[in-house]
């Protein structure tokens, strides 16, 4: 396999409803921007990856009508459709197009206009024969397994709350974000809406229309194109049982994302998350998730995340930020997320991501969660591999 | 179909569909038992673990599953949550009474949970570890909702 990198990046304004674009539009920003980011033109691009959950917005064949839009018309392009890891995992296809020697250049292309859809009642539409008679959607679910790891772990609402103002504080200072709320206290979060105990409206994401894009080329490729790529170190993707019930798939087992964690870590030499990696960016739908996958990734002891939040460890200031962009709390065009999670990190790598930007950044984490059964890791380094 | 408004134009568009599933071996093995008020888990004969939601396969070792046994509609609940944001059933579109109670309850006999709903005439006995029971239909039809819901056993 031929190393690969990252060499550009592109996002759209991400907002609740981007009526001013049609869906070929609103992924054509985001390639464009990517492209320019690149210094490369259209031409240069070998083949095309698009990300996204076509359910949602009840049309099939997404990439053949934004196709034009991610310059796919006469190229190679496939579409990737996993849940919530969708734009992760879209981004792993094209470090493994370009890793395998098929393609130079790749542009991957994720993106969700959820204003113009039915997300809830698309994540209801799962296995006709169970799931549907007792689906409470994605709030009723992560409410179901926070209760659990609440009581096992000893994480409080406050904790939770501290998340949310963590990401929404640091979304101000990102100017994609959608949810920018720079004043945003715990106990505002704490008096908002519950909707589902203990999950009140400001700790979970909201829906978004956005659209991301990442630049990836192989070696030699990258070189000529760009003064410091973002190298890709370890891709590691997980796919776990089918139910809600199924014990491994639930926060307090999280197995695919702990056995995606230690594959990546292990390729990539990595030993003690905490010290070892500079920024991460991890796809956290709810407060309580954030917690939860700072155990999962190894960044502290099974027990420990409320003490990593109240110490302001994940902090931007703290020894190991995590997610400077504001994360999924404040952003979550679903097929474009993943894809933002590693823009951010190929960003924050190329000394690129502005006013968000963490200092002396050269290795970095991007992970993908989707439903508790699929789990993306990824590492990248300043440092080719 | 065009929105006569101030806004950049949008289309909408309605469809009323029907999709038809077919339920398989194991499913139709369960769905059939539980319309008549009995459950049974789908076992892997090679690692012995009992599955409910019942399966053709077992994840695990890759293997065919043929084995099933009891498993009593009583356990315990994992845990729980009162949903109060309205969903549409995922089978008929309707929107769904909110609020409604959610648990993960371990079934006496599986080494599953599934997740059904709750009874929440009284929240304050929603408690992680309690005992619990399914309260059955009367007039039961072979689906997952002859189950109305499950109640804390006192």
């Amino acid at each position: 396999m031929r190393p690969v990198a990252v060499i550009g990046t592109g996002q759209t304004k991400h907002a609740k409803a981007r009526l001013d674009v049609s869906q070929p539009e609103l992924v054509r920003e985001a390639a464009s921007a990517a492209l320019e980011d690149a210094g490369i033109r259209p031409q240069d691009v070998d083949a095309v990856v698009i990300s996204n959950m076509e359910l949602f917005e009840g049309r099939a064949f997404p990439e053949l009508w934004v196709g034009e839009g991610a310059f796919a018309a006469g190229k190679p392009c496939l579409k990737v459709a996993t849940g919530g890891t969708s734009g992760t995992s879209a981004c792993i296809a094209g470090f493994h197009q370009a890793a395998s020697g098929a393609f130079d250049i790749v542009l991957v292309v994720g993106f969700e206009k959820h204003s113009e859809g039915h997300t809830q009642t698309g994540m209801a539409l799962t296995d006709p024969f169970w799931d549907r008679a007792v689906a409470s959607g994605a709030v009723g679910n992560f409410a179901l397994s926070i209760s659990q790891y609440m009581s096992a772990r000893g994480v409080t609402e406050q904790h939770a709350a501290m998340v949310a103002v963590k990401a929404r504080r640091n979304a101000a200072n990102n100017p994609h974000a959608h949810l920018q709320m720079p004043d945003l206290t715990v106990e505002q979060v704490l008096e908002s809406r519950m909707l589902a105990h203990p999950v009140r409206l400001l700790d979970m994401c909201p829906q978004s229309d956005g659209a991301a894009a990442i630049v990836v080329a192989s070696g030699n490729a990258a070189r000529r194109h760009c003064r410091q790529p973002a190298w890709v170190h370890a891709a590691v993707t997980r796919h776990d049982q089918p139910y809600l019930g199924d014990l491994d798939r639930r926060l307090v087992t999280m197995r695919a994302l702990r056995d995606a964690a230690r594959a990546a870590y292990s390729e990539a030499a990595i030993t003690r998350p905490l010290a070892d990696i500079d920024v991460a960016e991890i796809y956290e739908p709810v407060t309580y998730a954030e917690l939860a996958w700072y155990e999962a990734l190894g960044f502290c002891e099974d027990g420990n995340a409320g003490r990593l939040i109240e110490e302001g460890v994940t902090g931007m200031d703290g020894e190991l930020p995590v997610n400077p962009s504001g994360g999924v709390l404040s952003t979550n065009p679903v097929g474009a997320s993943g894809v933002i999670r590693v823009a951010e990190i190929s960003a924050q790598l190329m000394g690129r991501a502005g006013s968000r930007q963490v200092p002396g950044v050269r290795t970095a984490l991007a992970t993908g969660y989707g439903v508790y059964a699929w789990s993306d890791v990824i590492v990248m380094r300043t440092e080719k591999p | 179909m065009i929105d006569p408004t101030d806004e950049p134009l949008s289309v909408s568009l309605d469809m009323d569909l029907t999709w038809r599933y077919a339920a398989g071996d194991a499913m139709t093995r369960f769905l059939e038992d539980v319309g008549r008020g009995r459950l049974e888990a789908s076992r892997c004969d090679v690692c012995g673990r009992r599955y409910l939601p019942p399966r053709p396969f077992c994840g695990m070792c890759r293997v065919r599953i043929d084995g099933w046994v009891a498993v009593e509609d009583t356990g315990v609940l994992e845990a729980w949550t009162v949903v109060h944001l309205p969903i549409r059933d995922g089978r008929t579109g309707e929107m769904r009474p909110s609020p409604y109670g959610m648990g993960l309850i371990h079934l006496d006999g599986a080494d599953t949970s599934l997740n059904h709903y709750l009874d929440t005439a009284e929240p304050e006995r929603l408690t992680i570890g309690a005992r619990v029971r399914a309260v059955w239909r009367r007039d039961r039809r072979g689906a997952m909702d002859d189950i109305l819901h499950f109640e804390v056993l006192s």
